[in-house]
Parts: C-alpha cells; structure tokens; sequence
C-alpha cells in the first residue's frame, strides 16, 4: 500500500511515469550543419533556376508536349523494347550457347560477348550504319551455286534499322552475361539431382536452371530496361529522329539549344522515374533469393500431423 | 532380368587430380541388399556411390549396375562413353538420395515426385500425380503434396526426396549421408522411411554415420579408409567385432 503512495507521488514530481519515457536518437552536430549547408545551397540553385531568364522555362513548356518531341518519346520507347526484347532473347541463347559442354560452341558465343562488350557502342551504332562499305551487297543464297538473291545493303540498313540491330546485338551480350551469372546461381546439388533422375539437357535447362535464374534475371534485366532507355539517345548520331534529336532538330532551327535539352531531359527523367516503380517492386518480389518462385497462390493446410514415419 | 538390383564394381580407380580417392575399390551387391558404406569423411565412400550413378565418372576398373556396365560399352580395346540418352536411360533405374535433399525449389512437394515420370519418362500427368500422392503418403506426407520445399523441415523435405526417387521405380536406391543435414529428432522419421524400403527388397546402397541404422537395417557393410576398403562382411558382425585395428580404431570413435 506505502509503495503504491510511493509510486504515484513520484509520478507527479517528475511529471511523468519514467518507464514510459520515450527513447530519443542521438543526432550529431555534423546531421545538422549538413541540413543546414544543402537547404542553402538547394535555396540558392532553385532561385537560379528560377530567376535565370535563359532557361527560358516558357519555352520547355511550349515544346514539352510538341509533336515532333511526342514522336521522338515513341520512337524512342519503340526502339527500347524492341532492342530489349531481342536482345534478351539472343542473350539467353548466348548464355545457353555459353554454357554448353560441346566446345565450339561455348566458345563461339564467348567471343561474341568480348567483342560486343569490348567495343563503345556508339562505334558499334556508326559500324552497323555503314555495314554497306564492307559488304555492298547482301546475298542470300547457297555458297559457291547461282541460286539466291542479293539486295542492296544501303537501302536495307536504314538508320532505324541500324539503330535497332546495333543495340540489340549489344544489349545480347550484356543479357548473356546477366543470365550466365543467374545459371551459376543455381546450385550444384540441383543439377546433379535432375541429372540422376535422368532429366535430358534441354529439359533440365527448362526445368530446373531456368526457373531457379529467374530471381536474379529479372531485376537485374529491369535496370537493363531503364538504362536502355537512355541509351537510345545514343543513335541521334545515326539521325534517327528519336527523343534527342527531335530537340536537336528543333533547336538548330531555333536556337534554344538549353530548353530543348531541358524538354530531352525531363522525358527521359519522368520515364526513367515511371519505369523505376515497377522495377523496385520486382527486386522487392525477387530479394528472398533462393527460396521458392510460387506460381499461383495456394491453400497452405494448416496443423496436419507429422506423419506416420515417426 | 536377374541381374536387376545389382552392383557388381571391381578394381575402381578414381583421382580427382593427383589425389587419388579410390584405389582399386571392388563392391559386389546382390538384388535386394542393404549395403551400408562407412568411413571417416574423405575417405571416398561418398565418390563410390556417386560413381555407381555416373555424377562421377571412373578412370578404370569394371562397373556394373543392374548387370550392365554403366555409362560405357566395352569394346575389344576400351571402354567408350554411352551417349547421353542412354546414360540417362541407365540413370533412371538407380536413385539417389542426397545430403542436402536437393528437392527442386521451383516445384511443390508433389511435383517435385511427379517430376521424374512426367519430364523422363512421359508418364501421363493425372497418373502421375496419383502416383505422388500416394508416394507421399506412404513416407507420411500425404497432406504435403501442395507445400513448397521451402515450407517443409528437413527431415519431410528428404522424405520427399526419397519419394522422388522412387517414384522412378528404380532398382537400386542409393544414399549419400540422407541423415546428416538434418537435426537430431528428425533423423528418426528419416530412417524409419528408409527402414520400410529395406523390408520391402529395394536394393541399397548407404553411406552413413548412423551405426543403429547400419546395425539394425543392414545386410553387409564396408568400412573404407583413404580409398580403400579397409574390411567388409556381415554389418552386425563388423560392428560388434571388427577385425582390423583401422576398424577398431573408427567405431570406438563413433559408437
């Protein structure tokens, strides 16, 4: 009863029960010098920004949503899932190729992936433009007989082509990689027991490797996808009028070299920002790695005995 | 078909590099056998019951499984490697249990079982999956069959795995330490399972650290020390009276 008095006269002393006392972060001196220096100097850029009239924001507004910049945006994602798409999918035949026990194979793709890694791929970008000078003419037909057919290669390797082929060849090698280190993410032990069920090869790649890479393909190709996508401001070189030179093509009439770039950087930005979401949702499905890849929702019974081995 | 659930093995030699981990090993197992393999670790027994279903090649000696020599042919001059097809042929007829279960994480417990039959052998899915659930059941998973691997303990996951195994009909079953992954008080379940096959005349062929199972279950037993076999016969008989000092020496370290 006396340590009950006790307990509550404390409480009112102090003002409050200590045990429920909350319990606060240390934060250092430098935290706040830090908050203070970037306010400032994010005050100070936004002013400029703001003030500076030849950033000429009316004109990034007027240009944001033009034609010819929506027309760019499209060719620009066209050009980004077409060479994805390919690409991953000559990738994952590089890697398959790559991983192979027969040798000329493995080796084949190997130097593929060195050379198409090796090499800048603007340069691949202008080789694949002017193909032409190397091979006038591209014949489809039965070595060394008359039958076939031969087409001009100038007039088949356009710019959008070039772009397409250029970056798909590149991007396979890049993919083939990320699906070679997805493979030897699946362990030893799960080949060897497909093995000794007397799975095939092929089935066994299906089965077995394939479905147990994907969780470390999938994000992995996600980022693949959004670097890409700025990527392909690269075949501007080309004159492919994709996003980047569609503002190129504005302000070399016009002379707003600035605001142009700014409208360019904005698309890319926002795209970049919209393909991030989904992107970090796949990473978020796939961090548990090596665990289980569910397909479809299932009962999970629940308090079954322990089975009548025991 | 008498020669279905044999191992006859003569003179195996196997390097991994310099180091040679087999050494003129023979093992002779008859249909229906229970055979268990004990060692210290390193001493080979696990690379003999992986050459008897080719996840390790041997480089030489006689090797026969189910009375055919296993992943070659023999000729006048060598012996020359079977194709992959008919390697994998051989393979289905000889099971393997695992250390670490090795169940296909992307599959159920039931498809896991069902895997064998319907990717290898072709084997109708609806049949197949009857065929698993009463698999299951029958090693006490019956209730399991939609669990993933990774939602199981270990001791039901090498239940399963040992259900995988079997749903090949295989003639041989071989087990490579199936208990020592697991904690302690799931060993039981494990070798009571594996107890029930031994009754039913499944051959196999055990590489162990468990001397009641071997002492309890087995028909032979070997004792193998740095690639050779150091003594074999009767697994009671051994384990109760071993003859050699190297024998003697392991199982007072053991028992």
């Amino acid at each position: 009863m006396k340590q009950a008095t006790l307990d509550r006269s404390r409480q009112t002393v102090d003002g409050m029960d200590p045990a429920l006392k909350p319990r606060l972060k240390r934060r250092s001196t430098f935290e706040y010098v830090a908050w203070a220096v970037s306010i400032l100097v994010g005050a100070g850029m936004l002013y400029s920004v703001a003030t500076n009239p030849n950033f000429k924001w009316g004109t990034v507004a007027k240009y944001f949503t033009a034609e010819s910049i929506l027309r760019g945006l499209m060719l620009t994602i066209f050009l980004t899932i077409a060479s994805m798409a390919l690409g991953t999918l000559l990738g994952l035949l590089l890697a398959i190729m790559r991983a192979s026990s027969v040798k000329p194979i493995a080796i084949a793709a190997g130097a593929y992936i060195t050379l198409f890694r090796g090499t800048p791929v603007l340069v691949q970008l202008i080789f694949w433009f002017n193909i032409s000078a190397l091979y006038p003419n591209l014949s489809i037909g039965i070595p060394f007989t008359d039958i076939g057919t031969a087409i001009d290669t100038n007039a088949l390797m356009g710019p959008i082509t070039a772009a397409l082929v250029g970056l798909t060849l590149n991007e396979a090698a890049y993919m083939a990689e990320i699906v070679r280190g997805g493979f030897s993410a699946v362990g030893k032990g799960q080949i060897e027991a497909a093995d000794s069920l007397g799975m095939s090869g092929a089935m066994k790649m299906r089965k077995v490797i394939i479905p147990q890479a994907m969780p470390s393909i999938i994000p992995a190709t996600g980022n693949q996808v959004i670097g890409m996508f700025k990527e392909t401001s690269l075949v501007s070189v080309l004159g492919v009028a994709e996003l980047l030179q569609s503002a190129q093509l504005i302000y070399a009439r016009t002379y707003e070299t600035i605001p142009l770039l700014i409208v360019a950087s904005l698309w890319y930005l926002v795209m970049t920002l919209v393909l991030s979401y989904p992107q970090s949702k796949l990473e978020q499905k796939y961090s548990h790695t090596s665990v289980r890849i569910p397909r479809k929702s299932k009962k999970v019974t629940l308090t079954a005995p322990e089975g009548i081995a025991r | 078909m008498s020669t279905a659930g044999t191992i006859q093995a003569s003179r195996i030699r196997k390097s991994f590099g310099p180091k040679t981990v087999l050494k003129d090993v023979d093992l002779e197992v008859a249909s229906g056998e229970i055979c268990c393999i004990i060692g210290p670790s390193g001493s080979g027994k696990s690379t003999l019951l992986r050459c008897i279903n080719g996840l390790e090649t041997v480089d030489s000696g006689v090797l026969k499984v189910n009375g055919e020599d296993f992943g070659y042919y023999e000729t006048d001059h060598a012996y020359h490697a079977l194709p992959p097809k008919k390697l994998a042929q051989q393979r289905t007829r000889v099971g393997m249990v695992f250390q670490q279960f090795n169940l296909f994480p992307n599959m159920t417990a039931r498809e896991n079982v069902m895997s064998g039959p319907v990717l290898v052998k072709r084997a109708d899915k609806k049949e197949s999956a009857k065929r698993a659930q009463e698999l299951l059941t029958s090693v006490g998973l019956g209730q399991f069959g939609d669990r993933y691997p990774a939602e199981l303990s270990g001791g039901q996951q090498q239940r399963v795995a040992i259900a995988r195994s079997l749903a090949m009909d295989p003639d041989i079953i071989l087990f490579d330490e199936p208990t020592s992954a697991l904690d302690p008080e799931k060993v039981g379940e494990v070798l009571n399972v594996m107890q029930d096959l031994a009754k039913r005349g499944m051959t196999m062929v055990v590489v162990t650290h468990e001397m009641g199972f071997a002492r309890e279950v087995s028909d032979s037993l070997i004792f193998m020390d740095d690639g050779v076999v150091v003594e074999r016969g009767d697994a009671r008989e051994i384990l109760s009276n071993p003859k050699e000092p190297r024998t003697q020496a392991f199982l007072k370290q053991v028992l």
